[in-house]
């Protein structure tokens, strides 16, 4: 998982790379939101929404929490 | 700079407004400070710096649009706006309500306009401001 200023990490980065080096915008063109908001996911400067968050768990075909992590 | 195209429409407006509402008030300092107290010679001054600052602007988010590729608002961009006009609108109510009571107090009708101008413009700046910020740290 990557570090994160918010209390909810992710390892998308991750994900992203062991999926055939899929780009941000090829994510971001699947989610629905743009490249800057999914590297500001990735970077650990935005949490998305709950629909945003459920729709890059559905691309990786992952349950949320192995996508997303809370840290209280 | 990896921004999208609200982050620059942020910036755009953050710089226009700083250098021409702020020019303005260089003149209208310098007017009132040379005695001019009829809020009506004001006017044309003031209507030249919205007309640039319209001009200024409209280039600048075409120039915007031009250099990003992706212009969609989507989720992020909505949180940031909400949130930077709701932390920056409060400055536009304390300056309408010191503006009445300005008035009430008989204070100089030209300071009394200036004084809500101002109050507005520094609502815009911050919430430009808090936009950049919130794009930049994150929130």
């Amino acid at each position: 998982m990557a570090k994160s200023a918010l209390p909810i990490s992710n390892c998308i980065r991750e994900l992203r790379e062991t999926n055939d080096q899929m780009t941000q915008q090829a994510l971001a063109d699947r989610i629905g939101v743009t490249r800057q908001t999914v590297n500001a996911i990735e970077a650990g400067k935005y949490s998305p929404s709950l629909e945003v968050a459920f729709r890059i768990a559905s691309v990786f075909e992952l349950p949320l929490e192995q996508v997303f992590e809370y840290r209280p | 700079m990896d921004t999208g195209f609200e982050e620059k429409s942020a910036w755009i407006q953050l710089v226009t407004l700083t250098v021409v509402v702020g020019g303005y008030f260089l003149v209208a300092s310098q007017m009132h400070a040379a005695g001019v107290q009829d809020i009506r010679a004001y006017v044309p001054v003031f209507t030249v710096s919205v007309i640039a600052l319209i001009i200024v602007m409209i280039f600048g988010h075409i120039a915007a649009v031009a250099i990003t590729r992706n212009d969609d608002r989507d989720e992020r961009d909505k949180v940031i706006a909400w949130r930077s006009e709701y932390l920056s609108s409060w400055i536009v109510g304390v300056g309408v309500l010191a503006g009445i009571t300005a008035m009430v107090l008989g204070i100089d009708t030209v300071l009394v306009a200036h004084g809500l101008l101002l109050s507005l413009l520094v609502s815009e700046l911050l919430s430009s401001s808090l936009k950049i910020v919130f794009y930049r740290r994150g929130f």
